[in-house]
């Protein structure tokens, strides 16, 4: 069987802006390559600046390469049916106020060419998707900042894409809605859609990809499968529940009979910042 | 595509558009100027007057809106009888709006009526200044309504004012030459007549001023005469004028049977041709009158004492009483 | 899940378009942009009573006041159709840019062109709603007016002792400054040229980069418009008369680029209570037509290669 079609194809992006002055052309993106495959969650990795928002935007054609090419499923990113298999959530993204969630999600369903009982449909089961049934009728003047974003996310998944790119998903959201963002990638990925999102919030791209991608000043630096760039190959790590003195000694001395291991630390786990947060702020949702 | 190409590109798609607009535009807006559908250009001057910000409105496409508020303030300048004002501010009313008749016929009616009414009355003003002033008002109110009439061909109301104002009694005293004046006031009423719009007494109106000029008997005679063939003008000024007309035609006219011809009955010939020979300020010629009303009266056994001939005239009143002090 | 293997219908460039023009529509409403109807009532009604005492005849009643309705309202028209479309056009494209609302639009499968059209589709139904709405109360008020005005005229004719003819006469020259066909016409050549303006606005707005520019630069286009023919007739003539060829070139290229609408100036000569033959009218039509296309497919040859 033949390999299937890449779901992103990115060849030898190059991408030069004129800067007002002098003439100086400002290289954003500097031959960048990348490609993902049909189901895969791929993170772009890098500080402010570095050309993640330029690679996106010209996968999406709204910036043309200086060279190279990108396509989407196989299609230039220049034609406008690349568009018709993606879904885009821009980093910050303000949607129109005056209009409700249900009537954003109808606008671009709409756009994409859906109509009637199999539109209402789709708006609905978003929602649902999203949790927002509830603001379904308000306007979007008056949601919060995790709230537009999801329905950002909605947004980008009205014609059922099979890649979802998102632009710093969860910048400027509280650790919560954070997470309820990530829960929604991770459900995306069970669903078997491909997801590119770029963020310089390191935790975060662990946490859901699998692919990951470091750019810096333009220029791919380390790119590969997320278990094989974080893994120490050389060591383990066992996590014991009520261990007691003594069988943490025990322990300790099988190792030291070990001719080729060493012990490197004992001690306490510790939880995240985010987790005991989320872990207290849940607690008292509930109670 | 660089930026400089694109540019160009649209720069030259630009010229060429509007290379092939502007003939097209042209034609129409020849076609309208023609049809007097579009205004020529504002005056400078009118520009100036009306200050920079009506200027601008003018220019946006509202010359009507602006001439719809300087009427207003004209109407001001007429109420504390600022003549001049008054002029001046119609001249920029009609240059915004040339073709409302409205406004050529109250600018030329405030000028030749109120303004020169004003100047009879005026005591403050030696009597000669006053005649000239009402003279120079009458002028310009005749004046302004000529230059209405040909930016309005076609146009009877403006017209038959013209007409109207050169026939007044008030009015033609102003005029050197009052058998001119009346002849240019039946040529006026003969273009209304001719645009086909005018109503009937438009036509009357131009008999009754040929009738006044002399000279003109024999033509005023046939214009009589065809008028008088339909019922409904037969008026008691055009019964009388075409009886005046036959007289003159022929001297040796039986006036008195004439009159009962016409009008019906010796009584009313009487009281239709009493009411003519009263009627001095307005010029009407009288031939034959005189001896019909002589005749009517034998007829109808009127005692001397009320004979019309021992009635007063109408009091004589023109430039030579109002000015005489 | 077999929707995702399926290709997608996108639907068509017309469907589009109507979809993006409904919903600029429905942000204009939502802007509160309708609140100028009252303001235009409240005009409607207050030109009611500029009306002068008047001299002469049955002829003179009244007569003054409905051109003052016309002008008052025809010009309200002009100035609320002019300016609304060229802000609201200057205004919702920069608006999406900066919202990036743009990205989320452009990302979906729609072409720029189906945007830009959409848009400016958006802004003419909402102005000519406005007018309809505005004609409509227009035509109203003159219509009581003028039958108000018709009884009066012909019950001091009658008391003078107009002949009916020319008691016929004065009917028929009221009706001309009443509601009439002419009348509806010169409200649709106010649309014809706010959809210019509209159209130049987008033009101007792909290139400009602040919306305030836009605006200045349209409103200045729009006063030179009506002029910019004169300007090239007495350049063109000047020129015959030994003119400077600089000169003559400059005015020639000023009347090349700058649109002209002193054949709008039309709307004036009804308000004059001058009857507008239909050709004029087609005309008119074909040349907003023309205007508009140009000016969109401009800025879609600007817009397709903008990068954001």
């Amino acid at each position: 069987m033949a390999e299937p079609t890449p779901a992103v194809e990115i060849k030898g992006l190059v991408k030069d802006f004129k800067t007002s002055f002098r003439r100086q052309m400002l290289r954003a993106v500097d031959d960048v390559s990348i490609r993902i495959m049909p189901g895969e969650v791929y993170g772009l990795i890098g500080p402010n600046g570095s050309g993640k928002s330029t690679t996106m935007k010209a996968l999406l054609g709204l910036v043309a390469p200086t060279s190279g090419s990108c396509a989407i499923f196989g299609k230039d990113s220049l034609k406008v049916d690349s568009r018709n298999d993606v879904g885009f959530l821009p980093e910050n993204p303000y949607f129109y106020k005056h209009l409700s969630g249900a009537e954003t999600l109808r606008f671009y369903g709409k756009l994409c060419g859906l109509k009637g009982k199999h539109l209402d449909d789709r708006v609905s089961e978003l929602l649902a998707l999203v949790d927002l049934e509830n603001a379904r009728d308000r306007r979007l003047g008056g949601y919060s900042k995790g709230m537009l974003q999801r329905i950002g996310l909605a947004q980008a998944m009205i014609q059922e894409p099979r890649l979802v790119i998102l632009d710093e998903p969860t910048a400027g959201v509280d650790p919560v809605g954070s997470r309820q963002i990530r829960d929604l990638i991770l459900k995306l990925r069970e669903r078997g859609i491909t997801v590119f999102l770029c963020s310089h919030l390191l935790e975060q791209v662990q946490e859901v990809c699998d692919h990951v991608g470091i750019i810096f000043r333009g220029k791919m630096v380390k790119e590969g499968r997320l278990e094989d760039l974080i893994a120490i190959e050389d060591q383990t790590e066992i996590i014991i529940k009520d261990a007691s003195p003594e069988l943490i000694s025990q322990i300790t001395a099988l190792v030291g009979n070990s001719t080729t291991a060493s012990l490197v630390r004992t001690g306490k786990p510790r939880t995240t910042l985010e987790r005991l947060f989320l872990r207290e702020t849940t607690q008292g949702k509930d109670s | 595509m660089k930026a400089w190409q694109r540019n160009g590109i649209l720069l030259a798609a630009l010229l060429a558009f509007g290379a092939i607009r502007l003939p097209l535009e042209k034609s129409l807006g020849d076609e309208l100027r023609k049809d007097g559908l579009v205004p020529p250009p504002l005056e400078i001057g009118t520009r100036d007057k009306i200050g920079q910000t009506s200027s601008a409105v003018a220019l946006g496409g509202l010359r009507t809106l602006v001439a719809t508020f300087l009427n207003l303030r004209a109407f001001s300048f007429f109420q504390e009888q600022r003549w001049e004002d008054v002029a001046d501010t119609f001249e920029m009313i009609v240059d915004l709006a040339p073709r409302t008749r409205y406004y050529w016929e109250t600018g030329s009616w405030h000028s030749a009526y109120n303004a020169a009414s004003y100047y009879i009355n005026n005591s403050s003003m030696p009597s000669l200044r006053r005649k000239e002033a009402w003279r120079a008002a009458i002028y310009r109110g005749r004046a302004f309504l000529e230059r209405g009439i040909r930016n309005n061909p076609g146009d009877w109301s403006l017209l038959s004012t013209l007409g109207f104002m050169l026939t007044d009694a008030n009015k033609f005293p102003a005029f050197r030459d009052p058998d001119a004046t009346f002849i240019t006031a039946a040529d006026t009423y003969q273009k209304a007549v001719d645009t086909g719009n005018a109503p009937a007494f438009v036509n009357r109106a131009q008999f009754y001023a040929l009738a006044r000029a002399k000279g003109r008997e024999t033509e005023a005679l046939a214009l009589a005469r065809a008028l008088y063939a339909d019922p409904k003008n037969r008026l008691p000024t055009l019964q009388a004028l075409l009886l005046v007309l036959e007289a003159h035609e022929n001297p040796a006219l039986d006036t008195a049977k004439l009159a009962v011809e016409l009008f019906g009955t010796p009584e009313r010939a009487l009281e239709a041709l009493s009411g003519h020979w009263q009627r001095t300020r307005e010029r009407f010629p009288v031939d034959g009158v005189a001896s019909a009303l002589g005749a009517l009266e034998q007829t109808l056994a009127v005692p001397p004492e009320k004979s019309i001939f021992n009635k007063p005239l109408q009091v004589p009143s023109g430039p030579d009483q109002w000015f005489s002090k | 899940m077999s929707s995702i293997t399926e290709p997608i219908a996108r639907g068509s460039h017309f469907n589009r378009i109507l979809v993006i023009a409904g919903h600029a529509f429905t942000q204009l409403v939502r802007m509160k942009v309708f609140y100028f109807l009252a303001v235009f009532a409240v005009i409607a009604i207050a030109s009611n009573f500029f009306d002068l005492p008047q001299h002469e005849g049955p002829e003179s009643i009244g007569m003054n006041v409905l051109r003052s309705i016309k002008s008052w309202s025809l010009g309200t028209m002009t100035l609320f159709s002019v300016v609304l479309s060229i802000v609201a056009t200057a205004l919702l494209l920069p608006k999406d840019v900066e919202d990036r609302t743009l990205y989320t639009i452009l990302a979906k499968p729609v072409p720029r062109f189906d945007y830009l059209a959409g848009k400016l589709l958006g802004v003419l139904i909402l102005v000519f709603v406005s007018l309809a709405m505005m004609d409509v109360l227009m035509t109203v008020v003159l219509q009581i007016r003028s039958s108000m005005i018709l009884t009066q005229q012909i019950a001091m004719a009658q008391a003078q002792g107009w002949p009916q003819d020319a008691i016929e006469s004065l009917r028929a020259e009221t009706a001309q400054h009443g509601p009439n066909w002419a009348l509806q016409g010169a409200v649709f050549a106010v649309f014809l040229r706010a959809s210019i303006m509209a159209s130049l606005a987008l033009l101007i707005s792909t290139f400009s980069t602040s919306t305030l520019f836009t605006t200045i630069i349209s409103f200045l286009i729009y006063f030179i418009g009506h002029f910019q023919a004169d300007a090239r007739d007495a350049y063109l003539q000047a020129g015959q008369a030994g003119e400077g060829v600089f000169a003559r070139m400059t005015a020639l290229v000023f009347s090349l680029a700058l649109p002209d609408f002193q054949n709008f100036n039309v709307i004036d000569a009804v308000i004059e209570g001058q009857a507008m033959p239909l050709m004029v009218l087609v005309k008119l039509s074909l040349i907003g037509l023309y205007y508009a296309l140009f000016f969109t497919i401009a800025s879609w040859f600007v817009f397709a290669e903008k990068e954001f």
